[in-house]
């Protein structure tokens, strides 16, 4: 997946993204890093076909995903099938009566036959181990449940890259470790992944491929993880991470913080 | 910020209320809820729970149809005792489904046709007198005779009329009550009603559960900070915001929801995994109530 000088606005004034450029290879884990507002969601929507550039393009297998290209029934099946997002709030993603009917969902629409269909949901069910919650509505699981069956949903559609939105916010540790452990098995399955956030933890545990982008919505940098994160400059200036006073004892100090790689204490 | 709030706590006189628009909301939005729980829950041992889908919708139409096509009480009555026993064998609370039937039914039945009672609309024989004048007016239209009161013809109507509403009630939370949300959908796919319409009510139904628990939340985030009696001014002008709010909210959730929709695949069907094969029991007893329908058709 390809974006060449992307700019997008909404309601034509407000900023979100600038002339932002990136390539995402097959099987690539994919990291988009920013502090709030600073455009990760509306670039996975632009990378979804969910809304379309100002200017610049996106590139999908070497086609244009545009209102145009999506308008043709073979190019957004095609697309659709392989392309899934994890929205950030579930609650938004699960639309459905119960949480087989979310899981046969995605497969449907792609006109899979309903036995495939069936395969899928109850395969996807053991994967997440959340058979037990088959016929419950959505508003009766807690926030962890709910991030499975959301990703359980795009799942079932069996697509090759998948574009995650915040997918560790408010979940607790259990729960996350649960998902960063799928993210790299699927990753092992050769899917493409694609994540939105700012949890620096979680981008250095996926080893992942990353982008960081700055307040005026552009990409400030690309690079590997070990280079990305031991800049502290940068991770500075886009407000990732941040000066604090904490206490040891009696005795109070001061430093960069950041839950992970930057936490050191200079005597 | 840096400073405590000084003082002790000192007893005193005086309660702060909750304004009546705002409790009244609130109220509202805790019975949907609840309702809606309640709904989607709700035990699947009664008679009716277990039957398809597709029969009760169907067992839905027929007999509104009937009810509608009834000109005397009696049979109205007959059908009122025949729903009754089925909402009894399907175990739900009596109490609950007729407190709503006969309170819509008071309110879209009684009280609309009461009008209609009187010698004003429905000529005859006057069995309660109201207001005597001394002669009789003729206003527009409407002859006004001198002696103004409810006759027997025009209580027939009006009874007939509550008959048929409450009969159409029943029947309506009989099979709402006892069949799920989402098989209700299927049941209306399956019998070929218009996508459109099912989306919207599909999402409608989401929002009516989602904006009612924002309603609640915001009532509840508003209590905490509550210490004085608000005036009726104040609380109007407060809902009046929230509902601008909550409008606001329900479109950016639209487009967010349509979003999801569209990356999971949609286009512009709605498609639902296939029913189960009608069974036996499904068979015999869409035939009892088929057979119950022509029974009261024809009495």
């Amino acid at each position: 997946m390809r974006l060449e000088k992307v700019c997008y606005s909404y309601h034509d004034r407000i900023p979100a993204l600038s002339e932002a450029s990136l390539d995402v290879t097959e099987g690539e884990r994919f990291a988009i890093i920013g502090a709030n507002g600073t455009g990760k969601t509306t670039l996975l929507h632009l990378m979804n076909g969910l809304i379309h550039p100002s200017r610049g393009k996106v590139l999908f297998k070497g086609r244009e995903v545009s209102k145009e290209t999506l308008r043709e029934r073979e190019f957004l099946r095609f697309f659709r099938e392989r392309v899934g997002y994890v929205f950030q709030d579930s609650d938004v993603q699960l639309f459905c009566p119960t949480v087989l009917d979310e899981l046969l969902y995605g497969p449907l629409q792609l006109d899979i036959g309903e036995k495939e269909a069936l395969d899928r949901a109850y395969e996807v069910m053991k994967m997440l181990n959340i058979e037990s919650l088959r016929d419950r509505p959505s508003y009766m699981l807690s926030a962890g449940e709910k991030k499975k069956v959301a990703i359980g949903s795009v799942l079932t559609m069996n697509p090759e890259v998948l574009l995650l939105d915040e997918p560790t916010n408010g979940l607790d540790p259990k729960t996350q470790c649960f998902l960063v452990e799928l993210i790299l098995a699927l990753n092992e399955a050769n899917k493409t992944l694609v994540i939105a956030t700012h949890d620096l933890s979680l981008v250095d545990e996926l080893q992942a491929t990353v982008a960081v982008l700055s307040e005026d919505h552009r990409i400030e940098k690309k690079g590997s993880v070990d280079e990305v994160l031991r800049d502290e400059g940068l991770l500075l200036k886009v407000n990732l991470i941040h000066e604090h006073i904490h206490r040891h004892g009696e005795i109070a100090h001061k430093h960069v913080h950041s839950h992970y790689p930057l936490h050191r204490h200079d005597r | 910020m840096t400073q405590s709030t000084p003082g002790s706590f000192k007893t005193g006189k005086g309660k702060v209320k909750v304004p009546f628009l705002e409790r009244g909301i609130n109220h509202l939005a805790g019975v949907i809820r609840k309702g809606y729980v309640q709904w989607e829950v709700s035990s699947r041992n009664g008679f009716f729970q277990k039957i398809d889908a597709r029969v009760k919708v169907l067992f839905l139409l027929f007999f509104i149809f009937i009810v509608s096509l009834k000109g005397t009480i009696l049979p109205e009555t007959y059908i009122w005792v025949f729903v009754f026993a089925l909402t009894l064998f399907s175990r739900l609370s009596i109490l609950k489904v007729y407190k709503r039937v006969l309170l819509l039914g008071f309110l879209f039945g009684f009280l609309v046709a009461l009008p209609s009672a009187f010698n004003v609309i429905t000529k005859g024989e006057i069995i309660l007198p109201v207001v005597r004048l001394s002669k009789a007016y003729h206003f527009w239209i409407y002859p006004i005779p001198a002696d103004i009161g409810i006759t027997r013809e025009g209580i027939y109507g009006v009874a007939m009329l509550t008959m048929r509403v409450i009969n159409s009630l029943s029947l309506s939370f009989l099979v709402l009550y006892t069949t799920p949300f989402h098989e209700i959908m299927r049941a209306l796919k399956v019998l070929k009603a218009p996508d459109s319409f099912l989306i919207i009510i599909t999402l409608c139904y989401k929002y009516i559960f989602i904006f009612s628990k924002t309603i609640e939340d915001m009532h509840l985030a508003k209590k905490s900070r509550i210490v004085r009696q608000l005036s009726r001014t104040e609380a109007r002008e407060w809902i009046a915001g929230r509902i601008v709010f909550i409008f606001r909210k329900t479109q950016l959730r639209c487009e967010e929801v349509f979003k999801a929709m569209i990356g999971r695949g949609f286009s512009d069907t709605m498609k639902f995994y296939g029913f189960r094969r009608m069974r036996k029991a499904d068979w015999c007893a869409s035939m009892f109530l088929f057979f119950a329908g022509i029974f009261f058709l024809f009495i």
